[in-house]
């Protein structure tokens, strides 16, 4: 199922404004079409590295680079990189539900607009494909004018999943997306993902190792800023190489 | 939450000064109101309502007086001014939260309080020495050249520009609000989480199309509400415009004619009325401008409560 | 040019439009202190202050009455709006928080706040020239005072809210009654921001000229008594500047400098408390 390399993360070093050091020597591989996990206590810079991805933290001044992000080929981290483009094709969807102040419909159009699709007719196709894809067609399809903040939390958040697969991303990151839904609601979202990873690649942050176990093809552990170890799921959850990792596994700490 | 108070005779005491003290600004309030209205009688009974408000005389010879040209004077510089003032307050608060680095922000955030609290008669008096001879042989004329041709919109720019008028008063008002309107505008932007702001950047958006799509209409409730409170402030602001807009009671069309605002016809007149009817109709011009701008100022806090209230959701 | 390349120009020019704006906002204030202080300083000189104003027309005097007079009012504006703000805030934020009557009062404050100036000097007129037969320093102070009770009234609500209930409870479990839990302990927490209000609010009130030019007028003589029309820089300035003689003109320029250096003065080391309090 998992294709070839989507991204290649090589020697990356991370530094917040004030020199923090928040990422040391992180080498890792995402397979195409795959779910990679990453895992680890708070604070150990799971989410820092999430947003590597995008370049998220060029929107803060003064945080620092170095090393090499291969995305299909191409170092994301050079300075030439477009981001406007980069995030188009590489989505993202963040801890709490974000529906943007518009309606159901235009929240999912916002970005295709953005694109430069305009036609009603085309805008109506993809908006209800990407509602379909993230589960959420059926309970909006009739009341899609509708403020995007009268939906529940679990329905906000399959919102912003359609939003994001509407732009047709290569690569999805997710930032603990079900930290603040009930557990029905994250069930319904961990569902999503086995259909997802035919079309694009996820990056999950999850501080719950059993979503991670539950979801995921491979897994990175981190802790203080280091990758640890990383790995298929089934080989880290069950016959893990390293000492620590077995620790915050076994729930020795966490 | 009543904590003991009736047992300390002491503390029952402070407890009524502090009462008695936060009573006073209804007592104010109502004070101020009582007193416009029981000055104003005699001119009520004369002039009636309608007819004060509608009438353009103002003729203290004949004891003749109406308050239509004042009204049109204050609504006219204060629409003219927020015109002016809105889209550079904007512009600011956008710059200052969005765009400045960060070593700029604070700066520019002092520079724009400064500006706030510079008096209004500093500003007018700038207007009449400084300001006021640039806009008659320069700005003025340009306009005219440009504008005074074109059918309808011409209207507003014909006669002479003396410098004394409608657009220079209108330009000195729009200069002192827009630090109140931008300082306001920047903490409604402000409110914006930044997770929201994130997520559109991470679908593609542009910082603009973030501001223009996210911010603006995630604060407009809170912008709007700063803008009707400048409104608000335009409405009785008067040292800043009484230096430049004459003291003319009739209706132009020009924006190079001398006006009268109620704040104006109060700062040059009041001193010197010398009949009680001419006194009582200054007062009821007075009791005009005070709801006014009460109406105006409760709508403002009306959109800026409500705008806490959708943040703190 | 491409979709992506429109999008940026048009972020593009967005932006620099707004850079525009703020460039704009910060040259009104270069270009009016610029003026202020130049002109000032030309005219500034000992006599401004040491002498009482020449007859119409001739040259030289000075403005002492009306320094001396501005700071009779606005001490004695002072006086009478500290006290009744400061209490007043506290019966918001103590006594009646959380109360309706407490959150209406707050709004009604806020509205004052704003309310045309000279609409309160037209008040005052009624209640306190009129009856006097004559214009007085007290109702220009009064007046004033009126401006300021709003100002300090909410900033102290404020300021008292941000002192820790916990802080309290503490008091109380040492059984102080609660005038003195809020004089002794509340009061001392909230010290500095109240001080910052009061400095705000004195340097609004001292650029207000509306609600003086009928309350206490202006007179060209020296004069301590506060039951006579009394000089203002404020009122000076507006009749000088208006009046048709250029050693008015300067003085009045001069007068201007001398206020607006005094007001930014306090805004500034109102804006350094709070930031060396709070930082």
């Amino acid at each position: 199922m998992a294709g070839g390399t989507e991204i290649e993360v090589k020697g990356l070093d991370f530094y917040y404004a004030g020199n923090v050091h928040a990422l040391k020597k992180i080498n890792l591989t995402v397979l195409r079409n795959s779910v990679t996990a990453l895992i680890g206590p708070s604070g150990c810079g799971k989410t820092t590295l999430l947003r590597c991805f995008n370049r998220m933290h060029d929107l803060y001044p003064k945080n620092r680079y170095e090393g090499e992000i291969l995305f299909q080929g191409d170092n994301i981290l050079s300075a030439g990189t477009d981001l406007i483009n980069l995030r188009s094709r590489i989505g993202m969807v963040f801890q709490k539900p974000t529906p943007f102040p518009m309606s159901i419909f235009d929240n999912i159009a916002y970005g295709l607009k953005l694109k430069g699709i305009k036609k009603r007719t085309d805008l109506s196709e993809r908006i209800e494909k990407a509602l379909r894809h993230a589960a959420l067609w059926d309970e909006v399809r009739d009341k899609l004018n509708a403020s995007a903040y009268d939906l529940s939390g679990g329905q906000q958040q399959r919102l912003v999943i359609a939003r994001a697969l509407a732009v047709n991303p290569e690569v999805l990151l997710f930032d603990e997306p079900t930290s603040a839904l009930d557990p029905i609601s994250t069930a319904k979202i961990e569902d999503l993902f086995e259909g997802l990873k035919r079309d694009i690649t996820i990056i999950i942050v999850t501080h719950n190792m059993q979503q991670a176990a539950r979801i995921s093809d491979s897994t990175g552990f981190l802790m203080l800023g280091e990758l640890i170890e990383f790995g298929h799921t089934d080989r880290i959850f069950t016959a893990p190489a390293e000492k620590l990792t077995e620790d915050y596994i076994t729930g020795r700490f966490g | 939450m009543a904590i003991g108070s009736g047992k300390n005779p002491l503390d029952l005491v402070f407890s009524s000064l502090t009462a008695i003290a936060s009573f006073s600004v209804i007592f104010f309030i109502l004070g101020i109101l009582y007193v416009l209205i029981s000055e104003s009688l005699p001119a009520i009974e004369r002039f009636g309502v309608i007819k004060f408000l509608t009438s353009t005389d103002w003729d203290p010879v004949k004891e003749s007086f109406g308050a239509l040209t004042n009204i049109y004077g204050t609504i006219l510089t204060t629409f003219l001014s927020l015109l002016i003032a809105i889209p550079v307050a904007v512009g600011i608060a956008i710059f200052v939260t969005e765009i400045a680095p960060d070593f700029l922000k604070g700066p520019i955030g002092i520079a724009i309080e400064l500006l706030a609290a510079i008096p209004s008669i500093i500003y007018g008096m700038w207007g009449l020495f400084t300001l006021s001879p640039i806009m008659s042989s320069h700005i003025e004329p340009l306009l005219k050249r440009i504008f005074g041709p074109i059918p309808l919109v011409g209207l507003l720019f014909q006669g002479t520009p003396m410098g004394i008028d409608i657009l220079t008063a209108s330009v000195i008002l729009s200069i002192m609000i827009i630090p109140f309107t931008a300082s306001i505008s920047r903490d409604s932007f402000n409110l914006t989480p930044s997770v929201v702001k994130e997520s559109a950047y991470a679908i593609g958006a542009t910082k603009w199309e973030v501001i223009k799509n996210i911010v603006i209409p995630y604060s407009k409730l809170g912008v709007f509400g700063g803008i009707v409170l400048s409104l608000g402030r335009a409405l009785g602001e008067t040292m800043a415009i009484a230096f430049v807009l004459g003291n003319n009671h009739r209706i132009t069309t020009s924006l190079f004619d001398a006006a009268a605002t109620i704040t104006v016809t109060l700062a040059n007149e009041f001193a010197e009325a010398d009949k009680d009817i001419y006194l009582s109709a200054l007062f009821y011009l007075a009791m005009v401008l005070f709801i006014m701008s009460f109406v105006t100022l409760a709508l403002a806090k009306y959109f800026l409560l409500k705008a806490e209230r959708k943040y703190s959701r | 040019m491409t979709r992506e390349q429109r999008r940026k120009a048009e972020g593009g020019l967005a932006l620099t439009l707004s850079t525009l704006a703020a460039l704009m906002g910060l040259f009104w204030l270069v270009f009016i202190l610029g003026d202020v202080l130049l002109h000032g300083v030309k005219s500034l000189n000992w006599s401004l202050f040491m002498n009482d104003p020449a007859p119409p027309g001739v040259e030289g005097g000075g403005l002492r009455n009306a320094f001396v007079g501005q700071l009779m009012i606005t001490l004695s504006a002072t006086l009478i709006g500290v006290p009744i703000g400061v209490l007043g805030g506290t019966f918001l934020a103590e006594y009646a928080r959380g109360s309706r009557i407490a959150r209406i009062i707050s709004i009604l404050s806020d509205i004052m706040v704003s309310v045309p100036s000279i609409v309160i000097g037209t008040f005052i007129y009624a209640i306190l020239v009129k009856p006097a037969g004559h214009f007085n320093g007290w109702a220009g102070a009064v007046a004033l005072s009126i401006i300021m009770i709003p100002v300090v009234l909410r900033t102290t609500e404020d300021m008292l809210s941000l002192v820790p209930w916990t802080v309290r409870e503490a008091a109380f479990a040492l059984g102080a009654p609660y005038y003195k839990v809020i004089t002794q302990v509340v009061y001392r927490g909230a010290a500095t921001g109240i001080l910052t209000g009061i400095l705000l609010s004195i340097a609004r009130v001292s650029g207000e000229t509306a609600p003086l030019l009928f309350t206490s007028f202006n007179n060209s003589f020296f004069s301590y008594n506060m039951n006579q029309p009394v000089a203002s820089l404020t009122v000076t300035i507006f009749q000088y500047a208006m009046g048709p003689y250029d050693n008015w003109h300067e003085q009045a320029w001069a007068a201007a400098f001398v206020i607006t250096i005094f007001i930014l003065l306090l805004t500034i080391a109102g804006r350094l408390i709070i930031k060396w309090r709070y930082r």
